[in-house]
């Protein structure tokens, strides 16, 4: 069990300016150098090469900001932003640089920081999806950015489609709500379009929910529109405060899946694949014979707790990040602790062997049998989640809302790393967004 | 409208636990020396969440942390015992909601502390009576007073006593859910009556 590789955190200058009040959460553009913090009634958008503020959204929500999503998707010059609030709306928003057609605009503008032409330009709140209940805790857009998931405290998560012409044309539809949750949905996350495809007869797209009833579904259009719940992950013993899908699979394996809890623990979900996706499995449904193909296929899912990360945390934990380049995970809560995990390769004394992470994805792969989290299979045994370093008191004596990996575009890194190395930022209570270096 | 328990048992003021020695152990005592010991208290009632005030301007007499005085259980108890309950006109320590032996600090005041060790301070209260709606409402005001009187060190657990309301896992939940507490600190009729609340507390 001894972790390997020493790896140690080192605080990077916070960004400015400070929040002074709780911050809840710190969103990373997928392309851009820039990074949205919900604090208050507003957002503050970094930007990640000067580590300071690039501009404001406000006057959107009456009460706080608790999420945001990036949407996916669009051209450099324009970016758009949704909120979640705790006035039970969220806030679709967009700014855009009309000014500069070709140049490059807002990709030059915030890499080379220039400030003053920034702030002319503003943030406008087009749309308000109105419809939950009571405070919304978490909002995401899908991977292309059709689909747009909320959820709230009303116990329901809510998928709105993007029907609108164009990208201009700002019109969302309703296509879902969901309401098999027994307690508040705490959090909402698509699956990556990474070996994913479409599963018999669902759509591709793969929503993943967690909630205050220590439960997490898993919901896929079923071809017809209909969004439908394929799996309920019981085990967790306390709220599930979040969700990460795996960022960046190995060998052809779907995503699995990252949860965290008021409970203490992070565990690792595995969806179990059929033999063959592309043929009805013979022996289960010989019997069946001429139903049609898409009543062949079950409609569950079976999904199973593959690993609980070493423990790290006395209190609960409010998030975790999952690195797609270095497949490291981090964790932040009440506690004030930065936690760092790695998946490594292991002979069967539990010792950290040198085999690396494609091969052990590789015996992954093969046929393993599993029973309540438990690996029965040998092989399965020679993966396991390491602590690799702990960080206490890294905002002081406040709790962590959240952690996420990030790229580094700041002065402190070298050139040639610009948008390729990777940071942790962690935002807390105590209004500091600030940035880890890992070495 | 009716109220939930109209009768309840009320404690004399004078019976309460108290410091009777600021540096002794805190064994309730039947002087009536509470009144001096909340009017000698500087104000910790502080507006913005985090702030740090209490420690900062807690009585020391040095500029060094290292002597700031611990907070012990008597303290706590002080700090939320003057909070009045929602629905009679009587405060918590008075109707013992709360009770000087179920405050537990960990780790114990009595072990020297550093600002960014955490420290842990349950309360476990009593409602009134086991079907208390208002027993969410009480331990939200509990936890709201001492989160905003004490060190940002400091995790408040507020819970119902074992045995004494019927919902208590519940309502145990709620309390200690941050980002509930955080959306229900924005409601505004709710806001009002904790304010109600904690407008004794001084």
């Amino acid at each position: 069990m001894a972790p390997t590789t020493p790896m140690k955190l080192i605080p990077l200058p916070p960004f400015k300016p400070d929040l002074y009040e709780r911050a809840w959460q710190s969103i990373p553009h997928p392309t851009l150098p820039l990074l949205a913090t919900a604090h208050q009634k507003s957002v503050t958008v970094f930007s990640l090469s000067t580590l300071s503020e690039h501009s404001t959204l406000t006057n959107g929500h009456e009460r706080s900001v608790r999420s945001a999503s990036w949407k996916p998707n669009l051209p450099p010059h324009k970016l758009c932003l949704v909120t979640g609030s705790f006035d039970s709306t969220a806030g679709l928003w967009r700014w855009e640089d009309e000014g500069q057609g070709g140049s490059g605009g807002l990709e030059v503008e915030i890499t080379g920081g220039a400030k003053e032409d920034a702030e002319e330009k503003d943030w406008e709140l087009i749309v308000v999806l109105d419809g939950h209940d009571s405070e919304i805790k978490s909002v995401a857009f899908s991977p292309s950015g059709q689909f747009l998931a909320t959820c709230s405290r009303d116990k329901s998560v809510w998928i709105w489609e993007d029907v609108g012409a164009s990208e201009a044309d700002d019109e969302w539809e309703t296509v879902a709500v969901l309401n098999e949750h027994e307690g508040d949905v705490k959090a909402v996350a698509w699956c990556p379009d990474t070996n994913r495809s479409g599963r018999g007869r669902y759509g591709s797209d793969v929503l993943a929910s967690a909630s205050y009833d220590d439960t997490v579904r898993i919901w896929r259009e079923d071809g017809e529109g209909e969004w439908v719940c394929v799996a309920v992950l019981e085990g967790h013993k306390g709220t599930v405060w979040g969700i990460q899908w795996e960022p960046n699979p190995k060998n052809e394996r779907f995503p699995r899946l990252l949860t965290w809890s008021a409970d203490r623990t992070i565990r690792v979900w595995t969806l179990k694949e059929e033999e063959d996706e592309a043929e009805a499995p013979q022996h289960a449904w010989s019997g069946l014979g001429r139903i049609p193909n898409t009543m062949r296929r079950s409609l569950k899912e079976e999904w199973v707790c593959t690993d609980t990360l070493p423990a790290a945390h006395t209190r609960d934990i409010y998030s975790a990040t999952w690195s797609a380049e270095t497949g490291l995970v981090a964790s932040v809560g009440s506690d004030g602790i930065i936690a760092l995990y790695k998946e490594e390769a292991s002979d069967v004394n539990g010792k950290t062997s040198t085999a690396t992470e494609d091969e052990a994805a590789a015996e992954l792969d093969g046929d393993v049998h599993m029973s309540n989290g438990h690996p029965e299979n040998k092989l399965q045994t020679s993966r396991q989640w390491n602590l690799l370093s702990t960080m206490p008191n890294a905002h002081g004596p406040y709790e962590i809302n959240h952690i996420t990996w990030c790229k580094r575009y700041d002065a402190g890194c070298p050139p040639d790393k610009k948008g390729v190395e990777e940071m942790l930022v962690t935002t807390g209570d105590d209004g500091i967004v600030r940035p880890w270096q890992i070495s | 409208m009716d109220k939930d328990n109209a009768n309840p048992t009320i404690l004399n003021v004078s019976e309460l636990p108290t410091r009777q020695n600021k540096k002794k152990a805190t064994a309730p005592g039947k002087d009536a020396d509470l009144d001096l010991d909340i009017v000698l208290r500087k104000p910790e009632y502080l507006s913005a969440p985090f702030c740090d005030l209490s420690w900062a301007s807690d009585d020391t007499d040095s500029d060094d942390g290292f002597t700031i005085e611990p907070i012990d259980e008597q303290e706590i108890y002080d700090l939320i015992s003057t909070i009045s309950d929602p629905e009679h006109p009587l405060s918590l320590g008075q109707l013992a909601v709360v009770n000087l032996p179920d405050i537990h600090i960990t780790p114990s005041p009595s072990l020297p502390a550093d600002p960014n060790t955490l420290t842990q301070v349950l309360v476990k209260i009593t409602p009134t009576i086991t079907h208390c709606s208002l027993a969410t409402v009480i331990g939200l005001g509990i936890r709201v007073r001492l989160e905003q009187a004490l060190p940002p060190n400091y995790r408040v657990d507020v819970m119902i006593k074992e045995g004494t309301h019927s919902q208590d896992d519940q309502v145990n939940k709620q309390l200690a859910d941050k980002e509930r507490v955080a959306a229900a600190l924005e409601n505004a009729t709710l806001k009002g009556v904790l304010d109600k609340m904690l407008e004794t507390c001084v």
